[in-house]
């Protein structure tokens, strides 16, 4: 069951952060299929930034006196510059889709052939192969918190609730959630968030009321960069040993599928993200999950193929959406870009 | 009208999801900028010395730069690549090493050629780069994997003047059946390796141990490592008088890529008791070592000493591919080609081309001891130790002191 839980969170939380990264820009107004290439950017960005500062030494003292305070601070600071160079990536997207007024769906979809080709192009450079990994060291033992870190042995039990949230788990998980309801709760409970979903529905009006649509579309957009460049490196940190490939294997679509399946609501999305999360977990472990704790693999017994476990995620979306998306209902005013003149 | 355009963008996205799948795994070609090592040097533990001391002049392989410039622009030793990456700290980048040391102490120019579309190159992509080697002026072309077989058959029959070096292979004809003499096939003995790893294993005290190989299970290498492994972890558990579980997975691993399936898979292995996992193939080691050191589980490398990847890796089912290349290679220039060419090397104990490493910082086991692990070499090398290399008779056998659960 623990495990159950924190494999599902894993794969969950970037999902659902990138998925609300694109709730903000859609709700702005603006469409936003540069997500996966934003990921895939904010991944490499994150993981040069880790493997540079480890080549360069900063945190080596850190790391041999077991100083887990500043590896969690370096592992924020990495989060941080993933989402800093996501936003940035993503003001290519602002620009065409506000300033040139081009076809959204369009400058989205060139952003994504973009960022794998210039960022396996950098990788080569950079690491001469197409994988660029951490200097040194692997991902959970600089970033995991472990139990022992509390001052637990190998065999002390934490309990349920520590072993299942403490212990093994990143603290980027931790942080994408307060972030996702801190953002959900400035997106619908303050001035601005109301400001940006009504450009995103009847910008016009927006406009007659003295609200810049302009801005607030770019910072929809923003957020909404700097949320999936984060996201693809919280992917990259705590799924693949932090190592960046030039793909996140097609997380950044799966989230815009997420986004739609929860109807462009944040509670909505983080329920999609999960049960995404969770059919994912059992495709990939469904030989050792032990639900209730007796020693009983039913799933593995079962003698099922293990493609059929592997189809279960797209399934369970498919149907799932089949079922939910005649009330989906998406911004009205998105992928229009706004001119002041038509009314 | 909204609906139709929402669902043509969705339609698009998927389309993209499928394109970027398939050409997610490479770029090629080589580029200037060394590559930076990571912390420690991938050692090789001694050069063995085989029949012939190639290159004497061993150095360290990662001091010797990957890319070369020759003077007149032909490269006299070439190595073509097996899927995965040239820096794999595992199976390419051993082979390549041998190449390396063989040129650097025998002043000859050498160069790496990567097959086109990575993993998913096809044996036109392979031949194109074998091709591109001869013509690049290689004496001798190193083909690491059996992958290339097909393509490296092609190339052989077309290029009768150039020596090729099959690692992981065997002897090639032409369609009328005529042995390629230009070919020679060499191959290792991986069920000692394994066998070396597992018994070691559990005569440490491990009791549930894991296999995650390479290659969906047609990898002949890789089966005959687990095979080994397999019977060796048997053997021990029979003279501790203990029963050990096996969990046995050729999942995720086909195209011997981390993945965070397979990351996924092994952190279940480790968080319902498994100790311990060989990770046999390639770059899978990141997806496993990660997931191992999350869970404080232990991992068993591959081809080569891989402990200084990461603290997790307890011991490493070494084969010799650097001095097996040196050696292959040497016969080009001796003028002995003739001993190797078309026929079957099948390097084992006997040749000092298996074992594990046994340097101080590399052995890691607590209770086993290398003196207890010379004397079982030694057991294989006298004969009085057989392992059997038959790996089609895993799934058949009935293992007395093992419980095995293929995946």
């Amino acid at each position: 069951m623990t495990f159950l839980i924190q494999q599902t969170l894993i794969y969950a939380v970037p999902l659902m952060i990138v998925a609300l990264a694109g709730v903000f820009a859609e709700r702005s107004g603006i469409i936003n299929l540069a997500l996966e290439g934003i990921m895939i950017f904010g991944a490499f960005a994150g993981v040069l930034f880790v493997n540079l500062t480890q080549q360069a030494g900063v945190f080596d003292a850190a790391k041999a006196n077991d100083n887990y305070l500043a590896l969690q601070g370096f592992m924020l600071l990495a989060m941080l510059v993933a989402a800093i160079l996501g936003a940035l990536f993503s003001l290519l997207l602002s620009f065409a889709s506000v300033n040139l007024k081009a076809d959204q769906t369009i400058g989205g979809t060139a952003l994504n052939l973009m960022a794998p080709a210039l960022v396996l192009f950098f990788i080569r450079i950079v690491a001469n192969q197409n994988t660029l990994q951490m200097y040194t060291g692997d991902a959970a033992s600089w970033f995991m918190i472990k139990k022992s870190m509390f001052g637990y042995g190998r065999n002390d039990d934490m309990g349920f609730f520590g072993s299942t949230f403490i212990d093994k788990t990143y603290l980027a998980t931790y942080i994408c959630i307060i972030l996702f309801v801190v953002l959900s709760i400035l997106l619908y409970k303050t001035r601005f968030g109301l400001r940006l979903r009504s450009c995103g529905e009847n910008p016009q009006a927006a406009d007659s009321l003295g609200i810049n649509v302009y801005k607030m579309r770019y910072a929809g957009t923003t957020i909404s960069g700097a949320l999936a460049g984060m996201g693809g490196f919280v992917y990259a940190l705590t799924t693949a040993n932090c190592a960046s490939t030039g793909e996140v294997a097609g997380f950044g679509f799966l989230a815009l599928a997420v986004m739609i399946f929860g109807n462009w609501k944040p509670l909505n999305i983080a329920g999609a993200a999960l049960l995404f999360g969770l059919f994912k977990c059992i495709a990939a472990s469904y030989t050792s999950i032990d639900i209730n704790g007796d020693g009983v693999f039913l799933l593995a017994q079962l003698g099922i193929s293990p493609h059929i476990y592997r189809m279960l995620p797209y399934l369970v979306t498919l149907v799932v959406l089949a079922f939910t998306s005649k009330k989906s209902r998406a911004p009205k005013a998105e992928g229009i870009p706004y001119d002041k003149g038509k009314r | 009208m909204k609906q139709t355009k929402k669902l043509l963008a969705l339609l698009l996205c998927l389309g993209m999801v499928a394109g970027l799948a398939a050409c997610g795994g490479g770029t090629q070609g080589t580029s200037d900028s060394p590559a930076p090592e990571s912390t420690a040097p991938a050692g090789e533990t001694t050069p063995a010395d085989t029949e012939e001391p190639a290159g004497e002049a061993a150095t360290d392989p990662d001091s010797i730069d990957d890319n070369m410039t020759s003077a007149d622009n032909t490269y006299q030793v070439a190595f073509v690549t097996d899927v995965g990456q040239l820096k794999d700290k595992s199976f390419n980048q051993g082979t390549y090493d041998g190449v390396k040391l063989y040129a650097a102490a025998n002043d000859l120019s050498y160069k790496y050629y990567q097959p086109a579309n990575g993993n998913e190159a096809t044996d036109d992509d392979r031949f194109d780069a074998m091709q591109a080697a001869v013509n690049g002026g290689a004496d001798v072309v190193v083909c690491a994997g059996y992958l290339q077989e097909a393509a490296l058959t092609r190339a052989a029959i077309a290029n009768p003047d150039t020596k090729f070096v099959f690692v992981d292979g065997y002897p090639l004809s032409d369609e009328s059946g005529n042995v390629l003499t230009n070919v020679a096939g060499i191959a290792f003995k991986e069920e000692q390796a394994g066998y070396l790893a597992g018994y070691a294993a559990v005569k440490d005290g491990f009791t549930k141990l894991g296999f995650s190989g390479g290659g969906g299970g047609t990898n002949p290498a890789c089966c005959r490592f687990g095979y080994g492994y397999v019977q060796g972890a048997n053997a021990a558990a029979a003279e501790e008088n203990v029963t050990v579980d096996m969990n046995y997975s050729w999942q995720y691993g086909s195209t011997f890529q981390p993945s965070s399936e397979l990351q996924t898979m092994i952190s279940g292995w480790y968080a319902n008791g498994t100790q311990i996992v060989f990770a046999c193939g390639g770059s899978m080691f990141q997806s496993i070592s990660a997931a191992a050191s999350a869970n404080d589980g232990y991992v068993i490398g591959v081809d080569v000493d891989q402990s200084g990847e990461s603290d997790t890796v307890i011991t490493s089912a070494m084969k010799g591919l650097s001095d097996a290349v040196q050696w292959a290679v040497g016969h080009v220039y001796d003028g002995t080609w003739d001993e190797i060419g078309g026929t079957a090397t099948s390097l084992g104990v006997n040749d000092n081309a298996v074992a594990l490493p046994t340097s101080d910082d590399a052995w890691r086991f607590e209770t086993f001891t290398v003196e207890k692990y010379e004397a079982l070499y030694q057991q294989m090398v006298d004969g009085t130790l057989v392992v059997d290399d038959d790996y089609t008779k895993l799934d058949t056998t009935d293992w007395s002191n093992l419980t095995l659960t293929v995946i």
